[in-house]
C-alpha cells in the first residue's frame, strides 16, 4: 500500500488535472463530486483515516484537510471564472432606455447674467448695494443733477406715483444713497430693477440695470476705462475691442459712452450692430461735482467715476436672444435652455 | 437731428468722406444714428429729350412719347399737359422706387408701349410743383443721371443730439465741429442789408411785461412782401432735413432756424392790432388757437407773444393762427427772441406741444444770435421775397444774459482726465471751437465761453471739452491702484441667493414677473376692502390698465405666468418667483417694499415614465419643498397650522400657515378654483409664499456640528385605527411625550381609509426609530417603551388596534 502521503499527492494531481481539462460547468460539478462529494475520493480517504497505522494518522489527517480545503476553492474558482465568462457574453441591460426623470429647475437668465456681473465686480473690489424701486424724485434726479423742467429729464421717460415719487428710472439713485451715509473711499455696484414709460420689440416697461460707482483720491478718466475695460473682457473676451465716446449725462462729467465690437459680426457690421459693427452697451462717466457737493463731498480731495449699463442687453448678446420681451413671458421652455 | 452735407460744406469744406465723418463726428460726442442718400431713389432717373408727341389711340387725355435718353430712345405714355417736343425732361426708368411708393415696371398703357416715366418734381422727391412735369432748361444733356446734373448729391446724417448741445442743434454749430476736428475754418454766411425802409422804430415798438420769461426780444418789419413758393435749393434744403416748404416767407425763417438754431416767428404785420408787441402772461384758463389749428387753454404762468390787443402767439412753442403769414400777406413783422428755457419747457410740456422751436429754446439758444439771426432772414426776405427793409432793430434786451467765465487748472484738469496736455494745448484745442483762453499763472487758465455753449458752466466742462478734443480713445486705461473696500457681504443678500439657490435644487425654476399688475387683480384675489393688498401704489401715468398698479401680492403675476404657459401646453410647472411687494405707507413718503418668495407647484408630480406611472401632485408634494427649504436654512422648529384667517385666494381646508416659534413666517396651500377661474387656469395650482422679513429672523445665525450618534438604532411599526378627524401632529405629538429621550423618530408609512376600515375611520401605520445616545437598546426595553406608546396613543385617541 502506498504511504497515505503518496495517496493524497495522487488524489491532488488526479483532481487538479481533470480540472485543468475541463470547460463545462456541469463537468466541473461531476469532478467535484467525484472528488469532495458523498462517496468521493477524498471523503472516502478522510473517513477511512482511522484505518491507517496510529503514527501517520495526524499527520495524514492534517494534510487531507488541507487538501480538502484547496480543492474546494479550486473548484469555486473554476466555477466562478465560467459564472463570469457567461455573464460577460450576456447582452446586459438596456442602457439606452432614459433613466427616471430628475426634474431639475435653473435660475432665469437675466439673474444669471446679474450674478456674472457681480461677480467680476466683486472680483475688482465692489460691494453689491440695493435701495428702494419706488424712489424719491429727489433721489432719481435732483441730487443727480437733474432738476425739474430739464430737457434731461427727457432722456428717461418717467413712472410718476406723484409729483415727488417715481419708480425710479435707473439705479443710480444708489449712488446718492450710498454716499450720504459713507465717508470715501466707496467702491459699489447697484443691480436692481428700474422701470421706464416704454413698451415696444426693444423696450419692456421694466428691466434691470448695474450701477457702478467708485470715489476716491487721484480717480481719474484713465482709471474708469481701465476698470470697464477689464470688465468687458471678463465678461465677453479679451479681444473684444471697446471704444469711448463723448456723451451727455447729467450725472457724470466728462461722459462717455461705451461701445464694444460686436460679438456676432467681430466688428464687420451685421444686422445686430445696425451695420455699424459697434454695440453700445454702457453709460459712464466722472462724478459730476454738483452731485458730490450734494452728499457734502469735498471735490478739491476726491474724484470719482460712475457707470450703468442694463443687463438684458448683455444677456442678449451673451446668449444670443432675439426678443427683449422673452425674459418676462417666462415660458418654460425659454427658461429651461439656462 | 438731421443735417445735409452739401449744406454743411456752406460753412465748412469738408475734407472727409461721409463713413469717415460719421465717424469722426460720433467720437467727438455727436453720435451719427444713420446715414442716408435722400436722392438714392434717383439712382434710375435720366435727363431725357421728348423727341416726338403723337396723341394715344385708345385715350384723349394720354399722349405717345418718343424719349431720347441718350445711348437710345423710349417709348412713354404720359398724361401731363406741359410736354412738347424738344422739352428736356426728367424720365424714370423701370426699377424706380418712387417717393409715393410706386415701383416702375415696364407696362403697357391701353395697349401702348411705356418704358419709364416722366415725372413731376413732387413725383420725384425734389420739389411741390406738382403742376405739369418738370421741364428742364437746356443747360443738361439727354442721357445724363438727374440727381448729378442737377446737383442733388447729399448725404443726410441723423444726429441723436444730447440735451446739452442745443449749439449743434442747426448747421453752423456741427460746422463748428467739424472745423474743429479737421482743423479746417469755419464760414459764417456773409450778411449785406439792404435797408431801404422806414425806421423800424417807427413801424413797431415792444413791451416785454415778463422779463423773467422773456429776457430779449428783438423785431423787424418787412415791407413789399411778396409771397410765394420758395426756389428750389431752399425748398431742397429745408425737404433734405426734414421740413416741409410751405411758402418763401415762412421757410426762410425755417432755414435761419436751421442755420444758426434761433427758432424765428414771422407774423402778418396787418394783422397785428396796433401794429406792436406785447409780451405778457396768460391769464388762467385764457383760449388760444395756435397755428395747427387747435385751440389751447393756456395756463397763469404760460407766456404770450400778443399784439395791441390779442394774443398772437405761445411764445417759444406756436404761433397763432390769427396771425399767419397767408397768400396775400405784404407786411411782415419778424421775431427773433431770447425766451427763458424753463418757461418755454413747461408750457410745451403742459400743452403736449413739441415743436422744433421749443426744442431749442428749451436747451438754450445763444442770447447773443438773436441779431445775427434776425438779419440773415432779412437779407434772405430781401433777396427771395422781394422784401424792403425797414431801418433798424426794435431789441429790447432788458437783462443782459452774463457772459460765463471760467477759471480752470490745467493740474487738476490732468488729474481729472487722465492725459497731460499742456497750457498750449488745452489753448489751441479750446480755441478751434470759439473759446477765448487766457493765462492767468503758471496752471491757471482764464477760459471765455462763447454764449452759445449753455452748457458748459464749470471747470469739469472746460475738461470735458478737452479730452473729448483730444479723444477719449487717446486716454490710456490704467487699474485704480485704491484700496478694496471689504465690507461683510449683508445676510439679506446671502440668504436669498442661497434660498434661490435651494429651489433650483428643488427642480424649480425661476422666473421673473413685471412689478405691476392689474388693478382689479386684488378682487380677482377676492380680498376683501379692509385687506392693505387692496390699496396699491398707483401709477399716474400707466402703460396700460394690465399694468396700473404696484404688485401688492406675488401671486398675481405668478398666476398670469401660469396661464401664458399653460396656453402654450406647458402643463407640468415648478415655478418661483424672488420679489418684492410694495405696500402703502400713510406716514412716510415712499410704500413699504417687502421682499419674498412665491412658489407653486401644477401638473405631475411623477412624469410618467417607463418605470412608474404619472401622478398629479398635490399639497403635500410642495409641503415637502417648503420642510426641505426650512431644512436647508437650519430651521428646525417648523410647524403648520390651520390658519385662523386665511388669505382668500386658498382653498379652505386646503391650507396652512408656516409657524416658527410662534411666528408665521408663510403660507401654504390650494388656490381657490374661483381664482383660478378668474386667470383662466384649468388645473389645480398649489402655491406657498414666505416673506423674506419675518424668516430671516428665524434662521440661527451660527451653525454647529452635532456629533453622530454612538450606538445603533431600532425601528418597530405600529397601525392604529383612528377617528377620521384626529391629526397625524397631535398623534406624533403623544408618541414622542412618551419618551423624548428614546424616540428618535417617527415616519407615517401608510394612510389608508375605506374597506374594511369602517366609516369615519382611518388606519396610520406608524415607523418609531428608538435610539439612545448611552448605550445599545435591548430589546425588552424598546418592546416596553412601544408598548407604553400604544397603550397612551389608544387611551388618548380611542383608537384601536387593527
Amino acid at each position: 500500500m502506498n504511504a497515505p502521503s503518496n495517496m493524497l499527492e495522487q488524489i491532488q494531481s488526479d483532481a487538479l488535472e481533470s480540472l485543468a481539462a475541463a470547460s463545462d460547468e456541469s463537468v466541473i460539478q461531476e469532478i467535484q463530486t467525484h472528488f469532495l462529494g458523498r462517496k468521493g475520493v477524498l471523503t472516502h480517504f478522510l473517513r477511512n483515516i482511522s484505518d491507517l497505522p496510529k503514527e501517520v494518522r495526524p499527520e495524514a489527517g492534517k494534510s487531507a484537510n488541507v487538501l480538502k480545503k484547496k480543492l474546494e476553492t479550486a473548484f469555486h474558482n473554476a466555477l466562478s471564472d465560467i459564472q463570469t465568462a457567461k455573464q460577460d457574453q450576456e447582452p446586459g441591460i438596456d442602457i439606452t432606455l432614459p433613466g427616471r426623470p430628475v426634474s431639475c429647475g435653473a435660475f432665469h437668465p437675466l439673474t444669471l447674467m446679474n450674478q456674472e456681473i457681480c461677480d467680476v465686480f466683486k472680483q475688482l473690489g465692489f460691494e453689491i448695494v440695493e435701495g428702494p424701486e419706488v424712489e424719491l424724485d429727489y433721489y432719481n434726479f435732483e441730487a443727480l443733477n437733474i432738476p425739474k423742467d430739464h430737457p434731461a429729464r427727457d432722456m428717461q421717460d418717467t413712472f410718476y406715483i406723484s409729483d415727488n415719487v417715481v419708480l425710479r428710472t435707473h439705479t443710480s439713485p444708489l449712488q446718492i444713497r450710498t454716499m450720504e451715509k459713507r465717508k470715501p473711499p466707496v467702491r459699489i455696484i447697484a443691480p436692481g430693477k428700474v422701470y421706464r414709460c416704454d413698451s415696444d420689440i426693444t423696450h419692456t416697461p421694466m428691466f434691470q440695470q448695474i450701477e457702478g460707482l467708485l470715489v476716491d483720491k487721484n480717480i481719474h478718466f484713465g482709471h474708469l476705462k481701465g476698470i470697464l475695460t477689464t470688465f468687458v473682457h471678463h465678461i465677453f473676451d479679451e479681444q473684444t475691442l471697446l471704444r469711448f465716446r463723448p456723451s451727455f449725462f447729467p450725472f457724470t462729467e466728462p461722459s462717455a459712452e461705451v461701445d464694444i465690437q460686436c460679438v456676432m459680426c467681430r466688428g464687420d457690421g451685421c444686422r445686430v450692430c445696425s451695420q455699424t459693427g459697434w454695440l453700445e452697451i454702457l453709460g459712464a462717466g466722472m462724478v459730476h461735482p454738483a452731485v458730490f457737493e450734494n452728499v457734502h463731498y469735498d471735490t478739491d480731495q476726491y474724484t470719482g467715476f460712475a457707470f450703468g449699463m442694463g443687463i438684458e442687453r448683455i444677456a442678449m448678446l451673451k446668449y444670443g436672444i432675439d426678443d427683449l420681451r422673452k425674459f418676462y413671458d417666462n415660458d418654460i421652455r425659454f427658461l429651461n435652455q439656462f | 437731428m438731421k443735417v445735409s452735407k452739401s449744406w454743411l460744406s456752406e460753412y465748412v469744406s469738408i475734407q472727409s468722406d461721409t463713413d469717415h465723418l460719421a465717424d469722426a463726428l460720433t467720437m467727438a460726442g455727436l453720435e451719427i444714428e444713420s446715414v442716408s442718400d435722400p436722392y438714392a431713389h434717383l439712382k434710375n432717373v435720366l435727363v431725357g429729350k421728348i423727341r416726338s408727341i403723337a396723341p394715344h389711340p385708345k385715350a384723349d387725355r394720354l399722349q405717345c412719347c418718343r424719349v431720347d435718353i441718350g445711348d437710345k430712345t423710349i417709348s412713354v405714355v404720359c398724361g401731363a399737359k406741359n410736354i412738347f417736343e424738344g422739352a428736356l425732361i426728367a424720365c424714370a426708368l423701370p426699377g424706380t422706387h418712387l417717393p409715393n411708393g410706386l415701383i416702375l415696371k415696364k407696362t403697357s398703357i391701353r395697349d401702348e408701349l411705356s418704358e419709364g416715366m416722366i415725372c413731376s418734381e413732387t413725383e420725384l422727391g425734389i420739389g411741390n410743383a406738382h403742376e405739369g412735369i418738370l421741364i428742364l432748361d437746356n443747360s443738361h444733356t439727354p442721357g445724363t443721371l438727374l440727381n448729378e446734373t442737377l446737383n442733388l448729391n447729399d448725404a443726410v446724417m441723423e444726429i441723436g443730439l444730447t440735451p446739452n448741445r442745443p449749439d449743434c442743434a442747426c448747421m453752423i454749430g456741427v460746422a463748428r465741429e467739424i472745423a474743429a476736428i479737421e482743423s479746417g475754418t469755419l464760414k459764417y454766411p456773409a450778411i449785406t442789408l439792404n435797408e431801404s425802409g422806414p425806421d423800424c422804430s417807427t413801424m413797431t415798438s415792444v413791451t416785454i411785461e415778463n422779463p423773467d420769461h422773456c429776457p430779449r426780444y428783438a423785431a423787424r418789419v418787412m415791407l413789399n412782401v411778396q409771397v410765394a413758393p420758395s426756389p428750389f435749393w431752399l425748398q431742397q434744403r429745408l425737404s433734405a432735413v426734414g421740413l416741409r416748404p410751405i411758402n418763401n416767407v415762412v421757410d426762410i425763417t425755417n432755414f435761419v432756424m436751421m442755420e444758426t438754431g434761433q427758432p424765428l416767428h414771422a407774423f402778418d404785420y396787418d394783422l397785428l392790432d396796433e401794429h406792436r408787441i406785447v409780451v405778457r402772461t396768460a391769464r388762467q384758463d385764457e383760449k388760444f388757437t395756435t397755428l395747427d389749428k387747435k385751440e389751447r387753454t393756456m395756463e397763469s404762468d404760460m407766456l404770450f407773444i400778443c399784439d395791441g390787443k390779442k394774443p398772437v402767439a405761445v411764445a417759444g412753442v406756436m404761433g397763432g393762427l390769427n396771425s399767419e403769414i397767408h397768400d396775400g400777406t405784404q407786411r411782415v413783422l419778424l421775431e427773433s427772441a431770447y425766451f427763458q428755457p424753463t418757461s418755454v419747457r413747461k408750457t410745451s410740456k403742459r400743452l403736449g406741444l413739441n415743436t422744433d422751436a421749443s426744442y431749442r429754446f428749451e436747451r438754450g439758444i445763444d442770447p447773443e444770435g438773436v441779431i445775427f439771426a434776425i438779419n440773415r432772414a432779412a437779407q434772405l426776405m430781401n433777396e427771395i421775397c422781394g422784401a424792403t427793409v425797414c431801418k433798424g432793430i426794435v431789441d429790447v434786451y432788458p437783462h443782459t444774459i452774463p457772459s460765463v467765465h471760467i477759471d480752470v487748472s490745467v493740474k487738476k484738469t490732468h488729474q481729472l482726465i487722465g492725459i497731460t496736455p499742456d497750457q498750449e494745448q488745452i489753448e489751441s484745442l479750446l480755441k478751434s471751437i470759439e473759446f477765448t483762453v487766457n493765462p492767468i499763472d503758471e496752471d491757471l487758465i482764464r477760459v471765455n465761453v462763447p454764449s452759445f455753449r449753455v452748457d458748459v458752466k464749470r471747470p469739469q466742462d472746460i475738461m470735458e471739452e478737452v479730452a473729448r478734443l483730444v479723444g477719449y480713445n487717446e486716454i490710456p486705461s490704467v487699474s485704480p491702484g485704491s484700496a478694496a473696500c471689504v465690507e461683510r457681504p449683508s445676510r439679506h443678500l446671502f440668504y436669498r441667493q442661497y434660498i434661490k439657490q435651494s429651489m433650483i435644487g428643488f427642480g424649480f425654476f425661476e422666473t421673473i414677473n413685471y412689478s405691476f399688475i392689474s388693478s382689479d387683480s386684488a378682487d380677482r384675489l377676492k380680498l376683501t376692502s379692509d385687506d392693505p393688498r387692496c390699496h396699491p401704489v398707483a401709477l399716474l401715468n400707466p402703460i396700460s390698465e394690465d399694468q396700473a398698479v404696484m404688485r401688492t401680492s406675488l401671486v398675481p403675476g405668478m398666476l398670469e405666468t401660469i396661464r401664458r404657459n399653460l396656453n402654450q401646453k406647458n402643463v407640468n410647472l415648478k415655478l418661483f418667483e424672488s420679489g418684492k411687494i410694495f405696500l402703502n405707507h400713510s406716514n412716510a413718503p415712499l410704500p413699504q417694499e417687502r421682499e419674498g418668495i412665491v412658489g407653486i407647484w401644477t401638473g405631475t408630480s411623477q412624469i410618467e415614465n417607463w418605470q412608474q406611472t404619472e401622478t398629479a401632485c398635490n399639497f403635500y408634494d410642495l409641503k415637502g419643498v417648503v420642510e426641505a427649504l426650512m431644512h436647508r436654512l437650519y430651521i428646525k422648529k417648523l410647524t403648520f397650522c390651520k390658519p385662523e384667517q386665511a388669505d382668500p385666494y386658498f382653498r379652505k381646508g386646503s391650507v396652512a400657515w408656516m409657524m416658527v416659534k410662534q411666528n408665521k413666517v408663510g403660507i401654504l396651500g390650494e388656490i381657490h378654483s374661483d381664482v383660478l377661474g378668474a386667470y383662466q387656469i384649468k388645473q389645480p395650482v398649489y402655491l406657498f409664499e414666505i416673506n423674506y422679513e419675518a424668516l430671516y429672523p428665524m434662521i440661527p445665525e451660527k451653525l454647529s456640528a452635532r456629533p453622530l450618534p454612538r450606538y445603533p438604532s431600532t425601528t418597530r411599526d405600529m397601525t392604529l385605527i383612528l377617528d377620521k378627524a384626529v391629526q397625524a401632529k397631535e398623534i406624533l405629538d403623544v408618541m414622542k411625550s412618551c419618551n423624548e429621550k428614546l424616540v428618535s423618530d417617527i415616519q407615517i408609512f401608510s394612510v389608508y381609509e375605506g374597506n374594511p376600515i369602517s366609516e369615519g375611520k382611518k388606519s396610520m401605520s406608524f415607523r418609531i426609530t428608538f435610539r439612545s445616545w448611552e448605550e445599545t437598546l435591548k430589546d425588552e426595553k424598546i418592546n416596553q417603551i412601544h408598548t407604553d406608546i400604544a397603550k397612551t396613543v389608544i387611551k388618548t385617541f380611542h383608537a384601536d388596534l387593527p
